[in-house]
């Protein structure tokens, strides 16, 4: 396995210069001129000209790229173009709080899309089932801010004021301890449950109609490890193809979910130098970004082995 | 299967990682917090360009003068200011005893420190231009300082009472801009705990200030972009004050006895400009008739809930120099007959630009406008950009400019005229160079500006500035809006917060009962 894991992480390195190039092109296709945005809406043209020659933006492109691969080698991510303060250890600590809330929501996630999968494909059509799906179904289509806004009206203003509690249940936005983390979470986790929900489902029906399940059946063993041994293992790998997905998206994806909760994710910070136009800032988050990405395709494929022995790696 | 083992190893690092990234929690007996939509952008007080940033800053760092609410120049690290008999030179006596947070006196080198550094291109200093009349800083004893122009420079104090004027630690400086950027040390009454970008901030009082001491002990200022979030905070009272409360959301609050809205006039004043270079509103009938038929009043009561100031002039009346003049008030049929008699092509659809959440409403108010002109026979297309290309856009040269019609707002934070009218109507600022984005020129405009600007005695300059706004409302290079109010929530414990006319927010008296 490990010659495998070892193949798999060269290959990454193509995968990840044409990432850099893309990134380090199209953030300057964007309309809007960065030294624009730094030096401030009310600059003069000499100030703007300044700015551009500091941030060696007159260099030619390519200049700017290899300074840009140059500095990556050497671990150096840049410095933000706005403040001034060097990235890296920025984008680590928003790395840090993403995977935090990430891995905090995709595993309430699993839990409760994976129990709802179940329940609804063990009972197909029956009542538990049409809840479980209409409970998936709204997981999918509420809006964030819609679900994170009533959650914090809920249990940080009207419960609290009902119970005449003296503060909140769960702090509304922040982060840094574990009730922080509760409602961001629930509402990042809502989506990926609701796909969870019905991936489960979905895989289970297909698995449980085969024939060796009739025979587990015939042999006598309970519905309890007919279900959860024979069926579900086997209508796993599915399930965890969508949660690596999922993980994957949340790294990025979790802007709305950030900005509502004040979360200092990755996703914000590189949606906010976007804006910015900070160069530095929005190449280095779109590189961890991806390198997640490239290492969670490796997770997941390493899983699935674990899950079904008949996977194996040559 | 995944094991028991698995799901416990991974609750343990999510808990490890929970208790790794601890907060501040209030350590301090009086902590106020303060959530605010915008992060600031730097800690550099020079580089900084936006009033979040020295909401923040303004507790760390002081200026020689500063503004009143009201207007007034108060001395802060100044004593005395004097202007020699030439009219271009000026002496500045400073404030003795202060030191910066670092133990670093402030004297006059540092004085001259600080404005060489703000003049240096290399700074990237945001309001250089401010101070650019400056020819000469000299260092007359440890206490005072001599500044000459080769002009004379009327508003010099204002300018100098910017906030982007800030006193910063000649010891710091002497280190460069990067260090700077991570180091802001000033003589304010408060020094910096922490920034964590996107965040907060965290300041603490400084137990040696020259002056009276700050009643809390810190301050907290969040980053909190949502505007649902942020007031959800102040309800649920873990919040003190919020910053920019939604306007439809203010009376229900201010009826609530656990909380007040402060409602100060702002000095930012919202407008749609014409490219009066671009027929048909090379006509000033046609451009009348415009402000006619918008209905700006209409578009404060039901858009801002009342949290602004239908426009009777080009700048909001907290800036000195002000000067009422009748307004344009709502009359379509009006409208409808002057754009007959200038010959308007109705059968034509015209082009408004503008951001979207940059001001309150904003797309809103571009759409009242847009139905407002329907009503009228005029079709307008709206289109929409996002806030950094939309400024490249607006401010390219005459040649390729493609204005038609454009929404944008003008804050005057140094609460005079010549900062609220000159870059917005000299002929010589047109851009690149200046905010003139509509190229209106008017001869006698730009000589009632020069007139103010080069000019000491107040009196005088109250009188240019009115003329110059009785012939730019004439000549309606604008369709004139509204001044926004600054919408401010607190808790109702919470005394002395003080919310200034120029987006700024002072904590430096505050304190919670």
């Amino acid at each position: 396995m490990l010659p495998y894991i070892a193949r798999r992480l060269l290959y990454a390195i193509p995968t990840l210069l044409g990432v850099t190039f893309l990134v380090f092109v199209s953030v300057r296709l964007i309309p809007g001129d960065p030294a624009v945005a730094i030096a401030g809406e009310r600059a003069t043209p000499e100030l703007i000209e300044q700015v551009r020659l500091e941030l060696g933006l007159d260099q030619p492109l390519l200049t700017q790229y290899g300074r840009f691969l140059l500095g990556l080698v050497q671990g150096d991510l840049g410095t933000s173009l706005r403040t001034r303060l060097p990235v890296a250890p920025e984008v680590w600590r928003r790395l840090g709080q993403t995977l935090l809330l990430a891995a905090a929501s995709l595993l309430l996630a699993s839990v409760v899309g994976m129990f709802l999968g179940i329940v609804s494909a063990t009972r197909p059509y029956s009542i538990f089932d049409n809840a479980g799906m209409v409970l998936a179904l709204l997981g999918v289509s509420t809006p964030v801010f819609l679900l994170g806004l009533m959650l914090m009206l809920v249990f940080s203003v009207e419960l609290p004021k009902m119970l005449q509690l003296s503060g909140p249940i769960l702090p509304p936005t922040g982060s840094g301890t574990w009730k922080h983390l509760v409602m961001p979470a629930v509402t990042l986790g809502a989506y990926s449950t609701g796909i969870i929900a019905r991936m489960t489902r979905s895989s289970m029906l297909d698995v449980i109609g085969h024939d060796y399940i009739r025979t587990a059946r015939a042999k006598g063993l309970s519905e309890r490890v007919v279900t959860y041994r024979h069926a579900l293992r086997n209508a796993l790998v599915p399930v965890i193809t969508v949660q690596g997905l999922q993980f994957g998206t949340l790294l990025g994806g979790a802007v709305l979910t950030e900005s509502v909760f004040a979360w200092p994710g990755l996703g914000r910070y590189l949606v906010d130098a976007i804006f910015l136009r900070d160069y530095p800032v929005v190449q280095a988050a779109i590189l961890v970004i991806a390198v997640g990405f490239i290492i969670i395709n490796l997770v997941v494929d390493l899983v699935y082995g674990l899950v079904d022995p008949r996977i194996r790696y040559g | 299967m995944v094991g028991k083992g698995r799901i416990l190893v991974l609750a343990f690092v999510l808990g490890a990682m929970l208790l790794g990234a601890a907060p501040f929690h209030g350590v301090y007996a009086q902590t106020l917090t303060i959530v605010q939509g915008t992060d600031i952008e730097s800690l550099d007080v020079h580089v900084v360009t936006s009033s979040p940033s020295y909401a923040v800053l303004d507790h760390i760092f002081e200026t020689l003068f500063e503004l009143s609410p009201e207007g007034d120049i108060i001395y802060r690290l100044a004593t005395g200011f004097e202007v020699g008999p030439d009219g271009r030179t000026y002496i500045i006596t400073l404030r003795e005893g202060v030191t910066f947070a670092d133990g670093t006196p402030f004297n006059a080198e540092a004085v001259k420190a600080n404005l060489e550094r703000i003049l240096d291109p290399e700074t990237r200093a945001a309001y250089a231009n401010l101070i650019s009349p400056i020819t000469e800083i000299n260092v007359i004893d440890d206490y005072t300082v001599e500044l000459r122009s080769d002009e004379p420079f009327g508003p010099i104090q204002v300018h100098l009472a910017h906030s982007g004027m800030g006193m910063i630690s000649p010891a710091v400086l002497a280190r460069g801009n990067d260090y700077v950027a991570a180091n802001p040390v000033g003589t304010g009454p408060f020094e910096l705990v922490e920034w964590r970008q996107g965040e907060q901030v965290v300041l603490r009082k400084r137990a040696d200030y020259w002056g009276e001491p700050a009643k809390l002990d810190g301050i907290v200022f969040r980053t909190i972009v949502d505007d649902g979030a942020r007031l959800l905070e102040l309800e649920a009272g873990t919040a003190d004050v919020a910053i920019r409360i939604p306007p439809t959301e203010w009376q229900r609050i201010d009826a609530n006895p656990n909380m007040k809205v402060d409602r100060t006039t702002g000095l930012r004043t919202i407008y749609l400009y014409f490219n009066v270079t671009k027929p048909p509103f090379d006509d000033a009938r046609v451009r009348q008739a415009f402000n006619y038929a918008v209905n700006n009043d209409a578009i404060v009561t039901a858009l801002l809930a009342g949290a602004g100031r239908p426009s009777d002039a080009p700048m909001a009346p907290a800036v000195f120099g002000y000067s009422p003049q009748t307004p344009y008030t709502y009359n379509p049929q009006r409208a409808r007959q002057m754009l007959e008699e200038a010959g308007f092509d109705f059968s034509r659809t015209y082009t408004i630009h503008h951001p979207t959440g940059r001001y309150n409403q904003d797309a809103l108010i571009a759409q009242a406008v847009q139905q407002n002109l329907r009503a009228i026979g005029v079709q307008t297309e709206l289109v929409t950009m996002e806030w950094t290309t939309y400024l490249d856009f607006v401010r390219r040269p005459v040649e390729d400019n493609e204005v038609e019609i454009a929404l944008l707002g003008w804050g005057v934070a140094t609460m005079d005229a010549d900062y609220a009218l000159v870059e917005m109507f000299h002929s010589r600022q047109w851009p690149p160079a200046g905010f003139n984005l509509g190229f209106y020129h008017n001869p006698a405009v730009d000589a009632a500006l020069d007139e103010g600007r080069f000019n000491a005695d107040p009196e005088a300059r109250l009188a240019a500035y009115a003329e110059a706004q009785r012939l730019i409302w004439e000549d309606a290079p604008w369709i004139f809006l509204h001044s926004e109010l600054q919408l401010t929530g607190l808790r109702a414990n919470i005394e002395g917060f003080v919310v200034h006319p120029t987006e700024r927010y002072l904590a430096h008296q505050a304190e919670k009962h």
